[in-house]
């Protein structure tokens, strides 16, 4: 079955559309810090020490063009040149903060999604490969005890007995991958094709790597795109809760103090890194479904 | 075996649902009642799970506090899941855009907006109500991915070129031929989302939003293990968490089985 | 002979290398914003201010005398208008560059340019105008001002002196510099090679080779990390974690005393506040505040939500503040059946467990506070419980920390607030914009064009003239007053003042722990490690 569009063709649409996804995303985040309560304060504003001419000045210097298009314009002219500005906060330039924490976050992420992609696809295969209850109920159990502890928490216990946070992390994505991993793999067992596989004789393993893997493999591409943006939004809880220096405890502090540079920068490029995985994630399943 | 396990755990979900249900009558104390001169009292005679760090029975406020969790969070979850599948179906090539768009965005501060909107006497129910419909509203995208995911793959599918080829409505397509495939994915996003609509309802709490004092919830109970000193001096503590697990895990073996498709 | 001295090179090196590194360690729950010694208005900033800044004289706190620094001698004149100081010779830097009075010059004037919005210059600044600095020598500098300047030279203990090129890690005159700083991760400040001071045996100080300092914004993190001994003080520790400590490490655990600290609540009063009119009356009314005062459990807030480590507060000033503090204030007392009565001439009636006013409306208010403080949130709920019992409803708000300044600075839509002051100054000359009705930080009803009431008029005139009598002992005369008329009033309802809980490890010598800022910090260059 053919749909009509070269690869090409899709390659370039899939392009427009990260970069018309980055910069709404980028105005979007920016509108909701401008306009959410607590932007045009400081902490300054409750110190008794400090004269209201000094005040008047501070929030002047923090000031910002009042238009946000025009600021988002100005931000994005320098963004385009790798200038993401100074954070209000920290009084550093932005590329700096990023430069420094998104290793720590990116190490995090790549051993909690690689982790909890393995171990959530084990525990799906061993609920589904064996075809035995019990089997099933203890992965069952395993993903539910799982899903109940909070992502922070479990980091947090990790540090205590000083394990590493990775693990936690990986523990924390099982849950979620696990599920959706034994609903793909209940459907493939179901499919007509590996009925008649398993009708002809076809040895399991063949079984497991031609008719499974194989069929579910776009989705589970997908999947691992899905994993990743989970595991980086369960990484700022982490990280925030056991102060580890990267992007996520960055992006709350950025939250909290309404850092505008910092949480403009970082937003488009959570935007990008989302929309990036995202779009690989949907070419791959496209081709999949014309392949089939 | 399996027969067992599904009957053990809708036992269970229907225990847990009548202690909702009943948690007035079932509560030795009022939620809200302190007994000053006994905080941070471990298990005992007189408090079955000894009391908070104001003295405040711990398991009557677990019990009142299983009303509001155990209704709501599926509630929100629910709203998530139908929205999702709404906009997965509907949606098409825009989905993809939207759904990021809408992860990457950073929700906390339209719930700040929607903090500073509300009048600060906003009953506690309305704020509960309007923090977890928020919550079902925002929390769609994610599942609409999944669901958009398994849709594509189904539209090349054999089956369903011939139903559209024989004229039959896009909408009885959805719901005769697309649900079925859909409805095992759709249940382990729900069950996904559960756990993660209490825990976020303590995280809005610290904007104001959520469960207000006095009334407990699950997510304000559970955000007593950031301190897991206290667990050492009161384990009951992790009273919450077991009951959260106990009621993900029969969730788990409620899971419908596998269904062979001819 | 070569080949002694060689081996003697080599076996000091192996000594020099097997020497410990004095290093001492301790977490700050937040980047400093700044190592700008002039732009430090935030807590974390300050404590880098305090351990690398040179400053020309020190409080000492634990006599409250003043002692000199990098001034070896001062002197006022022209009836406390004018100070001199005479500098130390051979004064240098950390990057080795002279420290002469032309840099106190250059410091002090950046303070107060007016361009510069330095924190650190409105404490100079006066009603008359700003100080002129005249260099006199290299080593005599005289600050001048046009009326007498109370306690102008207690002044010079929170200004450092800046060099002429200050970097992203500035050089100082302090025992240390900032030598490294990893944002959210860590700063690190070395030993000044060029510090002046020396200690009686002769040897240079300070003993510490480098200082750490984590960011750790989780103090369970910092506790657990104390006990293991990776770090070595906690400078300000929970109630909860203080017992921890004690139980864990008895040894460690210091409570020097009740803090500087206040707790307290206040109702808007302000105008532009969107409150109904039969609400404004209430909070507008004494009797009123008076009633929920006196509803409020103090003891109990202290006993339960701080598990003893704080006392019900009498006033505006904790009583650590020993010379400021008016010891004829006693701590308000808990009386839910008088506070009835007061209503009930106010027309308030209690039917069926619920407060009314005349009008019939149900007495009800949320009270607002910021998130992420469990002591708060637990007063509030404490707060909740007890004016509950007197028919009156409490909703509880916790709120992030920039919407809730917001609504209390900028925008006054709030009915009632719960907060705090921490790490206050001692003289209360630093409170003029909380005293003073067109202050800023005069929370109730800031930035008044006239004062609203008499007794607000009355507090603005005592004030005014304790900011400019340079007698201490008529300053305190006239702020003992402010504070029986605050009592008296009540814009503030003053709750509790908590202790000073710190942990310091038993490898750490030297530490004489004190309720004012820094704390445990304040003679850093006296303390060593084993």
């Amino acid at each position: 079955m053919h749909s009509g569009f070269p690869f090409a063709n899709r390659i370039a649409s899939n392009l427009i559309t990260l970069a018309l996804v980055v910069l709404a995303g980028g105005f979007l985040a920016s509108a909701l810090v401008r306009y959410s309560p607590g932007f045009d304060s400081i902490p300054e504003d409750l110190n008794p020490d400090i004269s209201p001419a000094t005040l008047r000045v501070l929030h002047e210097q923090r000031s910002r063009e009042n238009s946000l298009p025009v600021f988002y314009a100005h931000y994005l002219a320098r963004a385009i040149r790798g200038d993401f500005g100074v954070s209000q906060n920290l009084k550093l330039p932005v590329n700096e903060l990023l430069r420094e924490r998104a290793p720590v976050t990116l190490r995090l992420i790549l051993w909690g999604t690689g982790g909890g992609w393995l171990l959530g696809g084990l525990l799906a295969w061993m609920a589904v490969w064996p075809r035995r209850d019990a089997l099933e109920a203890t992965a069952s159990s395993i993903s539910g005890l799982l899903l109940a502890i909070p992502p922070a928490v479990l980091a947090l216990v990790f540090f205590f007995y000083q394990a590493p946070l990775g693990l936690a992390l990986s523990l924390a994505l099982l849950p979620r991958v696990f599920g959706t991993m034994r609903a793909l793999l209940d459907d493939c067992y179901a499919s007509p094709v590996l009925l008649a596989a398993r009708a002809r004789g076809v040895r399991p393993i063949v079984i497991a790597a031609r008719y499974v893997l194989l069929a579910a493999a776009p989705q589970l591409f997908a999947l691992l795109g899905v994993a990743l943006v989970l595991a980086f939004g369960s990484a700022i809880p982490i990280e925030a809760l056991c102060d580890v220096p990267g992007l996520g405890a960055l992006a709350l502090q950025a939250a909290t103090s309404r850092d505008m540079p910092l949480l403009c920068g970082m937003s488009l490029i959570i935007t990008f890194f989302v929309t990036l995985v995202h779009a690989a994630g949907d070419l791959a399943t496209g081709l999949a479904g014309e392949r089939a | 075996m399996r027969r067992n396990f599904k009957r053990a755990a809708i036992s269970l979900l229907l225990l847990i649902g009548m202690t909702a249900i009943f948690a007035p009558s079932l509560a030795p104390y009022d939620y809200s009642r302190q007994f000053r001169e006994a905080p941070n009292s471990p298990a005992g005679s007189q408090f079955p799970m000894g009391t908070d760090d104001l003295g405040r029975d711990r398991f009557s406020r677990l019990l009142y506090a299983t009303r509001v969790s155990i209704l709501l969070a599926p509630a929100a979850a629910l709203v998530s899941i139908l929205i999702a599948l709404l906009v997965a179906a509907a949606a098409g090539r825009v989905l993809s855009g939207l759904t990021t768009l809408c992860l990457s965005l950073p929700w906390i501060f339209l719930f700040i907006i929607l903090r500073a909107t509300l009048p600060l006497n906003t009953r506690p129910i309305a704020s509960i109500l309007i923090t977890f419909g928020l919550m079902g509203v925002a929390g769609w995208a994610w599942p609409a991915r999944i669901f958009a995911a398994s849709i594509r793959q189904m539209k090349h599918s054999g089956w369903l070129l011939q139903a559209r080829a024989s004229g039959i409505a896009s909408w009885r397509i959805a719901l005769i031929h697309l649900w079925p495939h859909l409805r095992a994915i759709a249940i382990a996003q729900f069950r996904v989302l559960i756990p993660s609509y209490i825990l976020a309802e303590a995280s809005l709490g610290l904007l104001g939003l959520g469960v207000a004092e006095p009334l407990p919830s699950w997510g304000n109970l559970l955000a007593e293990l950031q301190h897991p000193g206290r667990v050492h001096d009161n384990p009951w503590i992790l009273a919450p968490l077991a009951l959260l697990m106990l009621v993900m895990i029969s969730l788990e073996a409620l899971q419908p089985s596998r269904e062979v498709v001819a | 002979m070569k080949r002694l001295f060689g081996i003697g090179v080599f076996v000091c090196a192996l000594l020099s290398a097997a020497a410990p590194n004095h290093e001492l360690r301790f977490c700050l729950p937040g980047d400093p914003k700044t190592f700008d010694a002039l732009h430090v208005s935030d807590q974390h900033s300050e404590v880098i201010r305090y351990l690398t800044g040179g400053v020309l004289l020190r409080v000492n706190r634990v006599t409250d005398q003043l002692q000199p620094e990098l001034a070896d001698s001062w002197k006022l004149s022209d009836g406390g208008r004018a100070i001199t100081f005479n500098l130390r010779a051979g004064l240098k830097f950390s990057d080795g560059s002279p420290l002469t009075a032309s840099d106190v010059a250059r410091t002090l004037n950046a303070a107060l340019d007016p361009k510069q919005a330095s924190p650190a210059g409105d404490t100079f600044r006066s009603e008359q105008g700003d100080p002129t600095v005249r260099v006199v020598s290299p080593l005599e500098i005289t600050i001048r001002y046009a009326q007498p300047k109370p306690g102008i030279d207690r002044l010079f203990d929170a200004l450092s002196i800046l060099p002429a090129n200050s970097g992203r890690l500035p050089a100082s005159a302090g025992p240390f510099f900032v030598s490294e700083y990893r944002p959210g991760d860590y700063v690190r400040l070395a030993r000044n090679p060029n510090y002046w001071k020396r200690d009686s045996a002769g040897r240079q100080l300070p003993r510490l080779d480098s200082i750490r300092i984590d960011i750790q914004p989780n103090r369970e993190i910092e506790v657990t990390r104390f006990l293991r001994g990776e770090t070595h003080l906690i400078n300000k520790i929970e109630p909860e974690n203080f017992d921890r400590v004690a139980k864990e490490m008895p040894a460690a655990a210091r409570n020097p005393g009740a803090s500087l600290d206040s707790e307290f609540m206040w109702f808007n009063q302000a105008p532009a506040a969107a409150i109904p009119d039969w609400k404004r009356k209430w909070f507008a009314s004494a009797a009123f505040r008076h009633a929920v005062s006196a509803s409020i459990h103090r003891d109990d807030l202290a006993r339960v939500v701080f598990r003893g480590y704080a006392h019900p507060a009498a006033g505006p000033l904790s009583p650590s503040n020993r010379f400021w503090f008016n010891a004829s204030l006693k701590p308000l007392s808990f009386n839910p059946q008088s506070a009835l009565r007061g209503l009930a001439s106010e027309g308030f009636s209690l039917r069926d467990g619920i407060l009314r006013d005349r009008g019939g409306h149900a007495v009800e208010f949320s009270l607002i506070t910021n998130s992420g403080n469990r002591p708060r949130e637990a007063m509030a709920a404490v707060i909740q419980d007890d004016l509950r019992k007197i028919g009156i409803q409490v909703n509880i708000v916790t709120l992030d920390f920039s919407s809730l300044i917001e609504r209390i600075a900028k925008t006054a839509q709030y009915e009632a607030c719960l907060l705090g002051f921490t790490n206050v100054e001692i003289d209360p000359i630093e409170q003029m914009n909380v005293w003073l009705s067109s202050g800023p930080q005069h929370q109730w009803w800031p930035l008044q064009k006239s004062p609203a009431t008499q007794w607000e008029a009355r507090v603005d005139k005592l004030m005014l003239l304790q900011a400019s009598e340079p007698a201490r002992e008529l300053r305190k005369k006239a702020f003992d007053e402010v504070q029986r008329i605050v009592v008296e009033q009540e814009p503030f309802i003053y709750l509790v003042n908590p202790d000073y809980l710190t942990a310091v490890s038993p490898s750490l010598h030297g530490v004489q722990p004190v309720t004012a800022p820094p704390q445990l910090l304040w003679n850093i260059e006296s303390l060593s490690l084993e």
